[in-house]
């Protein structure tokens, strides 16, 4: 009995993609259902066919026609960058210090740092929609870009565990000749770090990306909305017109396949190295 | 000036900008959040101080608090038990070395992708009573349709369902990697011995990611505890029908942004808080003892 027979290995090995099928079918059939839903007539949205007959690309113009898009496409994007590039320069810089750079105290605020993280949304964004309102800020960009922009706790974090694996020799022989700080961050660490980076790039862009709950607060104006805004406000405005609302969705969500495509990797990592993201 | 005295200099001026950032939108809020929680205020008259009663109310006269405690607890449980069985089998599934798991992999973690929002309207679509595909499917079963949507306890199974579709791929991904690093050498002595496929993910697998799928219920806790684009977007901004997916984010954001009382929302959020902070602690320590693990 040292190997079962191969006819057991083989009908195993069919257990097995016939077990993988079902997963992914799970996982597909509800976006499959509806951009086939956003090809569909609307009379035709209760017939079980994958694939209509005649597919409906008016649906899309119509998407377009009832909602500024680009213009909301251009927003997130927009709000996504500009958090992103601000949480990417500003964690490493100060995880850069965290972990290299001694100061009296430095240690005690690290720990205060990491406290912040035990700290949900939930308790902060009642306060932090009265201090957008006391700076003047809602109904703004600012609303969107400027929290975000100075970096967080989290990236910071994940910034700072990383710099400590690198090996110190790589900075050694800089700071014997005298080199800046800054110089050492810029030149030598930051350019090290692309795995953490990219790490923290994808989940902070997929955060702001997907974000409900702030734009909801801070936006009225369909000029500075964002996408899932945008959806949201469609789905109030045309109930059950399923064709166009669906392919709304599908609009949605293609940009994002498409990131994800790219940077699967780094996002699937980033979520199993820190159980942040993908919520 | 001597190089050490300029490393640190140099460390307080990197560290500023991201201090400044965490101490206005993160602690001065938590600290601000407290204090009105000891407040009466809607923002257009001044606050006034009213001592405790935020929370007496809440635990004494208000029973929607009562309502959305239920529910909460209901979508917790409903989404994390199916949540981590589920992902337990997938993530078995996936751990294999045979042609095309990358692409498998990379199709059941889609959805990690894809906004709450989005999942929500989408599954509305597939949950509609007179067009939705469940209904299609179960009419060829001559079962009349259900709905799903429509009716509160119904309504509650389903967004259960949405959740779990939405967080077993999270809770895949931590699992899948733990998995990989459970040693090959192991399988090999239990396959020797007879041990069949199903024996050896239960016996061998499981109780050596134990520590994962800890993290893995205890993040999906604190997730679910806290759930509310999902809610909102799939049933409503008042959380119905009926009370039907009241939860206690759906309170929260009513009662601060509806009924603009910032007091008794501030006085909510400190009890899940509460919840929330010691779910958070056991976090960290699982957090802390598989970094050490692996």
């Amino acid at each position: 009995m040292s190997s079962p027979p191969a006819r057991h290995r083989i009908a195993g090995l069919l257990g097995v993609y016939a077990g993988l099928g079902a997963v992914t079918a799970c996982a597909l059939f509800p976006i499959l259902w509806a951009l086939s839903g956003s090809l569909k007539r609307q009379a035709e949205i209760s017939q079980p066919m994958l694939l209509p007959a005649h597919p409906q690309w008016s649906n899309y113009v119509e998407v377009f026609a009832r909602m500024p898009f680009w213009r909301m496409l251009f927003n997130t994007v927009l709000y996504a960058g500009c958090v992103t590039a601000g949480q990417v320069f500003f964690c490493s810089l100060a995880g850069y210090a965290f972990a290299r750079l001694p100061f009296t105290g430095r240690d005690t605020l690290f720990v205060l740092y990491l406290a912040t993280l035990m700290v949900p949304l939930t308790v902060t964004v009642i306060p932090q929609f009265i201090l957008m309102r006391v700076f003047g800020w809602t109904d703004t960009m600012w609303a969107m870009i400027i929290p975000g922009l100075f970096g967080s706790a989290f990236g910071t974090y994940l910034m700072r565990q990383f710099f400590a694996t690198l090996p110190i020799d790589l900075e050694e022989a800089a700071i014997l000749d005298g080199c800046s700080p800054w110089a050492i961050y810029w030149r030598i660490l930051l350019p090290h770090a692309k795995p953490a980076v990219m790490v923290l790039a994808v989940l902070t862009w997929i955060n702001v990306w997907n974000d409900f709950l702030w734009p909801l607060l801070m936006i009225q104006r369909k000029g500075i909305a964002t996408l899932t805004l945008g959806l949201v406000w469609m789905q109030g405005e045309y109930v059950a017109e399923w064709p166009v609302l669906m392919a709304a969705s599908m609009l949605m969500l293609a940009p994002l396949v498409i990131i994800y495509a790219i940077a699967q990797r780094a996002f699937v990592s980033g979520i199993a190295a820190t159980g942040f993201g993908g919520r | 000036m001597n190089p050490t005295r300029r490393r640190a200099r140099a460390g307080r001026w990197f560290i500023a900008p991201n201090l400044a950032a965490v101490a206005v939108f993160m602690a001065f809020p938590l600290a601000f959040s407290l204090y009105m929680s000891f407040q009466r205020w809607d923002l257009f008259t001044p606050p006034t101080f009213v001592g405790a009663t935020n929370y007496r109310d809440l635990f004494t006269g208000d029973p929607l608090f009562g309502i959305a405690v239920r529910n909460t607890t209901v979508f917790t449980l409903g989404t994390v038990v199916p949540t981590v069985l589920v992902s337990l089998a997938v993530a078995g599934l996936l751990n294999r070395k045979i042609k095309g798991i990358g692409l498998f992999r990379a199709i059941a973690f889609l959805p990690l992708a894809v906004s709450s929002v989005v999942i929500a309207v989408v599954w509305q679509f597939v949950f509609n009573t007179d067009s939705g595909l469940l209904n299609i499917m179960l009419s060829w079963f001559g079962i009349a349709p259900v709905p799903w949507l429509t009716e509160p306890h119904w309504a509650m199974a389903s967004l259960c369902l949405v959740s779990v579709w939405k967080s077993v791929p999270f809770a895949t991904v931590i699992l899948l990697a733990a998995m990989q690093g459970v040693p090959d050498s192991l399988h090999e002595a239990a396959r020797i011995d007879g041990a069949g496929e199903v024996r050896r993910f239960v016996s061998i697998t499981v109780p050596m990611i134990r520590g994962a799928v800890w993290f893995v219920v205890v993040i999906s806790v604190i997730n679910a505890f806290q759930a509310f684009d999902l809610v909102y977007v799939l049933t409503g901004s008042s959380g119905g029908p009926e009370t039907g997916t009241y939860v206690l984010a759906i309170m929260l954001f009513q009662q601060a942004f509806a009924f603009l009382d910032f007091g008794y929302a501030s006085a909510l959020a400190w009890v899940m808080f509460a919840v929330l902070l010691v779910l958070t602690v056991v976090q960290l320590r699982l957090s802390r003892r598989n970094a050490v693990d692996q």
